[in-house]
């Protein structure tokens, strides 16, 4: 069964770029001069990975913040890093820096990390509790400054904030995908490097510590190495929603083993799971893409919401 | 060996003894007295800067050598992970025992539990699996949190075996069970209202005078044996 799954997600990722509103021939992509080679170089082929590392990137993040916060609806944007890099985009359309939207995205994102743990610090011994706090206020204040850049906005940057809060895997070029792999896959090391850690701390904070895990400095180390992650995600996609709630959840249930066990799990089928759901989004038959964080909310919801019911009948 | 230096807080005030290497010691007192906060203290869960282990600052040990030192058994066994099971929890407890995960299982007879999830365990086994934890885990001091509440006569014994051999190094325990302090005959550290009330040899702890001024007439003397007066 485990088998069957691998190799029909190899065959998606594999397939993935051929599907869209141009469909592509497989021998004409080695043909220079051939329309069918610009679109697999240039956008089909880094859409499909944009998506995976993405896709990967949120799902493995979504994993650890439910581990960490011990409360299985935090999500990669709880802390407030997703609203900061949001937020930085808004500011960069609506102040006429179109072209560095991911930068100003990024900056977003940095300074939310920087304004959240030098808060927690100042708490006396700070827990995870008190920065998931921390990160949904800050959420909120930063959903109203957006609403003030929408007010400031003129009706087409209106459009295009909006557009952004969407999600949108559309990039050009092999070199826009590279920030995102190398995110996604240091972190993938970094989770890894530090799983008895983290298997350690899903038993209780006080048995991690009675151990001799730097509790402290463990959670920093990783709630930071999320925080940049999506930061640099979500400054290039902009927030795809559910992916990191539902997608551990779905694993959680279906394999039913520690959350240490499932990083690279995780990673993986969030991964197919994105790519899976962008091909949707391409092939939907509309004049224009369907924003990919519809798709993922429409199929994801009713999905989490049977396996919830299922699972209380057990 | 632990040594607690005038030590307050919300819950205890003036804590201040010396346990000495090799001693071994009973903390007893009514519900809410503080054993159990005291315990955390000891142990660094409760951050203080007033507690010396074999003579270092404990504030100031780095994590690893301070679980070297120290650990704590908690009344219950708290568990997030719904999946980890009784041997894995094992197998991340093992840090200074020279005995090995399979032998402390069959050690407590807790072979056909092994592969079960702690979360399904009964009280009783997750009691056992915690001894079993210390056992691993090898500190040079363990502080026992009422090892023996909630247990049936048969694991009450099995506890009481473990806890006086020396698959244990240096113990504090923590129990409400006057005949099992007794038995022992450690030292004793007797709380009231977070304050240490008395703090002294086993033999003067159990002297009529003693306990008819600690316990008033609740504790009655049969045979050796010490129950409550009802």
């Amino acid at each position: 069964m485990k088998y069957i799954f691998i190799i029909l997600s190899i065959a998606l990722l594999l397939t993935a770029p051929f599907f869209g509103q141009i469909e592509l021939h497989l021998f004409n992509i080695n043909y220079t001069a051939s329309m069918d080679y610009k679109l697999f170089w240039d956008l089909r082929l880094p859409r499909i990975i944009v998506a995976f590392f993405t896709g990967a990137l949120l799902g493995l993040s979504g994993l650890i913040f439910q581990s960490l916060f011990r409360n299985p609806m935090s999500t990669p944007f709880t802390l407030g890093v997703a609203s900061g890099a949001t937020l930085g985009s808004a500011f960069a359309i609506v102040f006429g820096f179109v072209t560095l939207v991911p930068i100003f995205g990024f900056f977003g994102a940095l300074l939310t990390i920087a304004i959240l743990f030098s808060i927690a610090s100042k708490i006396k011994g700070y827990d995870t509790s008190s920065l998931l706090l921390v990160g949904i206020a800050l959420s909120f204040f930063y959903s109203a400054s957006l609403m003030i850049l929408f007010y400031l906005s003129s009706q087409s940057q209106s459009y295009e904030i909006l557009r952004f809060t969407m999600g949108s895997l559309d990039v050009v070029g092999i070199r826009d995908t590279v920030p995102v792999i190398v995110v996604s896959i240091l972190l993938l090391f970094i989770s890894l490097q530090y799983k008895k850690e983290i298997k350690l701390l899903l038993t209780s904070y006080d048995n991690a510590f009675l151990k001799g895990v730097e509790v402290r400095k463990i959670n920093t180390i990783l709630l930071v190495s999320v925080s940049i992650a999506i930061g640099v995600a979500v400054s290039i996609t902009g927030p795809i929603g559910f992916v990191g709630l539902i997608v551990p959840h779905i694993l959680k249930a279906i394999y039913k083993k520690s959350a240490d066990k499932l990083l690279l799990i995780t990673f993986f089928y969030s991964g197919i799971f994105l790519v899976g759901c962008d091909l949707i989004a391409r092939n939907l038959g509309t004049a224009s893409d369907v924003p990919i964080g519809v798709v993922t909310s429409f199929l994801g919801a009713p999905f989490f919401i049977y396996l919830i019911i299922k699972r209380e009948k057990r | 060996m632990l040594k607690i230096n005038h030590f307050s807080n919300a819950i205890l005030s003036e804590i201040n003894f010396h346990l000495k290497e090799g001693e071994n010691l009973i903390l007893l007192g009514s519900n809410g007295a503080g054993k159990s906060t005291l315990a955390k203290v000891a142990c660094g869960i409760l951050y203080s800067n007033k507690v010396e282990l074999f003579g270092e600052k404990l504030e100031l040990l780095h994590a690893k050598k301070r679980a070297e030192l120290i650990n704590y058994i908690p009344p219950k066994l708290e568990i997030f992970d719904d999946y980890i099971s009784l041997k894995e929890y094992l197998e991340l407890s093992r840090l200074h025992s020279s005995l090995h995960v399979d032998e402390v299982i069959s050690l407590l007879n807790l072979d056909t539990l092994a592969d079960k999830p702690c979360k399904t365990l009964s009280s009783g086994e997750q009691q056992l699996t915690m001894l079993a934890s210390s056992i691993l885990h090898g500190a040079k001091l363990t502080i026992f949190d009422e090892p023996t509440a909630n247990l049936d006569p048969k694991k009450t014994l099995q506890v009481y075996e473990m806890l006086k051999s020396d698959v244990i190094k240096n113990r504090i325990i923590i129990t409400h069970d006057l005949n099992l302090v007794h038995k022992l005959g450690y030292k004793i550290l007797y709380m009231q209202e977070g304050e240490v009330e008395f703090f002294d040899e086993n033999k003067k702890f159990f002297e009529a005078s003693n306990l008819e001024k600690l316990f008033g007439s609740s504790i009655k003397h049969i045979d050796g044996y010490f129950v409550v007066n009802i």
